[in-house]
């Protein structure tokens, strides 16, 4: 009963508002042919989804090549100053991740190995060879946070064994159904699986101990069989101690050759790596430029003749005593409105994209809040620009014409 | 006699002064309006005629602020349009009502949302909107039709929309093009009424370009415009006025119907307030005088130079035939004993009327002796 005597006086209040504010024309313009409201939001999303896909393939990229990264169990790691992309091998030396243990504030620095040429992996189904990414670690010392690779530490000790990414590409086989297999020559057990997935470069991943490691690919220490180099130094910052402030300290004690970042500047120089220099990220970004050209030609044409069917009114209103300041802000409101009436039913189709496009290339394909946003206001950017150009009709039509 | 005249008048709604008017520059230039001259007062429907592209278009364009004056001047509403810039020329557009040949209406906004959007530029509160909106629609008969789309309409509703669209904020002036060239007989004649009304009850003036006869017969005054130049400007209801008038008087009972319009035609109306001296003794006279109401006092002065009053004039009455007949200074001083407003002919005509018309000299004669 309350409810409905709420609901009745919004009702009023609403209709009473409604009566004092102004005509909402631009809203009125939008809504009077739903054929062509249809027709004008269908042009808007595509050039939206076309926006959203492409950013979406980039991210998707980028996030691929951070996988391993954003689950290494660390505050600070230490990286060859040589190298310029996670998975290039550079290693450095064994001694000097032993003398950042000793620095002040490192609870625990412990190496990670990385293979990804010699690292062959036998499609037990078709007998095919392809190469895949081999991380390795002491299991006495574990550095991923991946909980499947927490749990088997014990099975990861045994010789001749692997864990095996069960997100791999197809093109690997049955990973999941197989437990003998073959690594570059070498017999192998797969004691369990772990869900990472692959990336653009990399079919998929397999995790192993330090000794199997050096047994099976031979290591990245050519010289120092006994203190094989280390890829990776993933540091811990003791309690009570600021990250800054460790990193400082290791990069006193460090030699030039060895570079010292947190996990988050590792994770971001690597982004921005990919998605400025690899060809891969530019390319999507050049194709959701073409998605917002195309978007101001597709939102141009149609306010353009949406204006040129009602160009004597708004000639009309001139006469009548507004300005182009009017004429101006409805065409925008009208644009924005465009905007949002073709973003959100490609945001709709986007989600059931992006989870059918993810699903083929084992990618993760997200549609985040901050890609909604951006897409967003670059559709929002792409209707006002169309706007500013098509205004010139409007602000050029002579109300003495109309007489 | 013309402080008199200004006394009793406002200043004119529209005043055009010479204004000439081209379009096109060097080779293409092409004048479209030469001269024009013309005054407008205050509650007049004016219908302005002539055949296309002969510049009324263009004169209404320039008077509405739809176009930068050229050269010449012209006033609206008190306000010189001349050399404005065109934000201003904005603003004096909100003072006018436009009423084109097509309604020019959205097809986004109800009927009423289309008068809305007039009113918003008026001085109407937000709250009285609706009630404003909807009292000027059912005035033209539309108030069932309000919150109908413009497609839903007929072609003479929208047009209804559309001159209610252009009277609601109440100007004093209203420019029409052919507002009626679309309409069927019932939604003319709905429309014309209101025009007619306008004029009459709330003296807004109104400028209306047609060829309509229906609108002609209603029509204060007639300018026909060729080839860019007012080559006449009728004030219709003025000699129909007279015309009546002079037909209801003693001193025209006998003149043939032809013969009161010839000389109605040459008269000019003129009022005078309350003691407003209308001639003077001893002055030379060059008017004749009918009165056609109110009443006049007709004062001598005395030997001794105090005045004496001869006897107070009625409606019907005329006075100051003797100097023009005689060619004698005025014999007498006529003072306005009430709000008068005589008929004025001048020198000329009154001569030529007593040539043509021999009952009209033998009217004048008699009463004339009958004074004497």
């Amino acid at each position: 009963m309350i409810l409905h005597r709420s609901a009745a006086r919004l009702r009023v209040l609403s209709a009473r508002t409604l009566r004092r504010s102004p005509v909402p024309l631009a809203w009125r313009n939008l809504l009077s042919d739903r054929r062509r409201l249809a027709r004008s939001a269908a042009g808007v999303g595509f050039a939206a989804l076309l926006m959203m896909v492409e950013l979406g393939f980039r991210n998707g990229y980028i996030e691929s090549m951070l996988l391993v990264m954003r689950r290494l169990d660390g505050d600070i790691m230490l990286v060859s100053a040589q190298k310029y992309q996670f998975e290039r091998v550079a290693p450095f030396s064994r001694r000097q991740l032993y003398e950042a243990g000793g620095v002040r504030g490192v609870a625990s620095a412990r190496p990670l190995y990385l293979e990804r040429t010699a690292s062959v992996w036998r499609n037990p189904q078709n007998g095919r060879h392809f190469a895949v990414l081999t991380f390795a670690f002491d299991p006495d010392q574990p550095v991923l946070l991946i909980p499947e690779v927490q749990a088997m530490l014990p099975e990861l000790r045994a010789q001749d064994t692997i864990l095996m990414d069960r997100r791999a590409r197809s093109v690997l086989g049955d990973v999941a159904a197989t437990t003998d297999g073959e690594l570059s020559g070498h017999r192998i057990k797969v004691a369990g699986t772990f869900w990472l997935g692959p990336n653009f470069f990399n079919d998929g991943n397999i995790v192993m101990s330090d000794r199997n490691f050096f047994k099976l690919l031979g290591g990245s220490g050519r010289d120092h069989a006994d203190l094989p180099d280390v890829e990776v130094g993933v540091i811990k910052v003791a309690p009570g101690f600021a990250v800054s402030e460790v990193q400082q300290a290791l990069r006193a004690a460090m030699p030039p050759g060895v570079a010292v970042l947190t996990k988050q500047q590792l994770i971001g120089q690597e982004a921005s790596l990919h998605a400025k220099l690899s060809p891969v990220g530019p390319i999507f970004t050049a194709g959701a430029l073409v998605g917002f050209a195309v978007g101001i030609l597709i939102s141009y044409q149609i306010l353009f003749s949406e204006l040129s069917d009602q160009l004597v009114q708004y000639a009309t209103l001139k006469a009548m005593g507004y300005g182009n300041g009017y004429l101006v802000s409805v065409v925008l409101q009208q644009a924005a409105f465009y905007a949002f009436v073709g973003y959100l039913p490609a945001w709709a189709l986007c989600i059931g994209l992006f989870r059918y496009i993810g699903d083929i290339m084992v990618g993760p394909m997200q549609l985040t809040l901050a890609l909604t946003a951006q897409t967003l206001l670059l559709t929002l950017a792409m209707c006002m620009l169309a706007a500013l150009l098509a205004l010139r009709r409007v602000i050029t039509a002579d109300p003495a014409e109309v007489f | 006699m013309t402080a008199g005249f200004a006394s009793t008048t406002t200043r004119p709604v529209v005043r055009v002064d010479r204004v000439s008017h081209h379009y096109g520059e060097g080779d293409s230039r092409n004048q479209v309006l030469f001269d024009a001259s013309i005054e407008i007062g205050a509650g007049q429907l004016v219908v302005v005629t002539g055949p296309s592209g002969s510049g009324k278009t263009t004169l209404l364009s320039l008077i509405g602020a739809l176009r930068s004056v050229q050269d010449g001047a012209i006033e609206v509403l008190d306000c010189s349009l001349t050399g404005l810039g065109r934000t201003e020329l904005v603003a004096v557009r909100r003072n006018i009502g436009f009423i084109f040949q097509a309604h020019n209406l959205f097809d986004s906004l109800s009927a009423y949302e289309n008068v809305k959007m007039a009113m918003q530029l008026g001085d109407c509160p937000p709250g009285e909107m609706r009630k404003r909106g909807m009292a000027i629609l059912d005035r033209l008969g539309m108030a069932d039709r309000a919150d109908y789309k413009p497609r839903a309409l007929s072609g003479g509703q929208r047009q209804r929309v559309a001159v209610a669209r252009a009277l609601v904020n109440r100007p004093r002036l209203v420019l029409a093009d052919e507002p009626t060239a679309a309409l069927d007989r019932d939604s003319s004649g709905a429309v014309v009424k209101l025009l007619k009304e306008l004029t009459l009850k709330e003296a807004c003036t109104i400028m209306m370009v047609t060829h309509d006869n229906r609108i002609l017969e209603l029509a204060d005054r007639v300018v026909n415009i060729v080839d860019g130049r007012i080559i006449s400007d009728v004030t219709l209801r003025d000699a129909v006025v007279i015309c009546e008038l002079l037909r209801g008087m003693e001193l025209f009972r006998h003149l043939t119907p032809s013969e009161i319009t010839h000389t109605a035609e040459k008269m000019r109306r003129r009022r005078f307030a309350k003691d407003e001296t209308i001639i003077r003794e001893g002055e030379a006279g060059d008017e004749f005088f009918v009165i056609s109401q109110g009443s006049v006092a007709v004062r001598r002065r005395a030997f001794d130079g105090s005045e004496r009053l001869l006897e107070t004039l009625q409606a019907g009455a005329f006075f100051g035939e003797r100097a023009l007949m005689v060619d004698e200074p005025r014999n007498a001083t006529c003072v306005a004993a009430t709000d008068v407003e005589t008929l004025v002919l001048d020198k000329v005509n009154f001569r030529q009327a007593l040539e043509q018309s021999p009952s009209f000299r033998d009217q004048i004669q008699s009463f004339y002796f009958q004074r004497q």
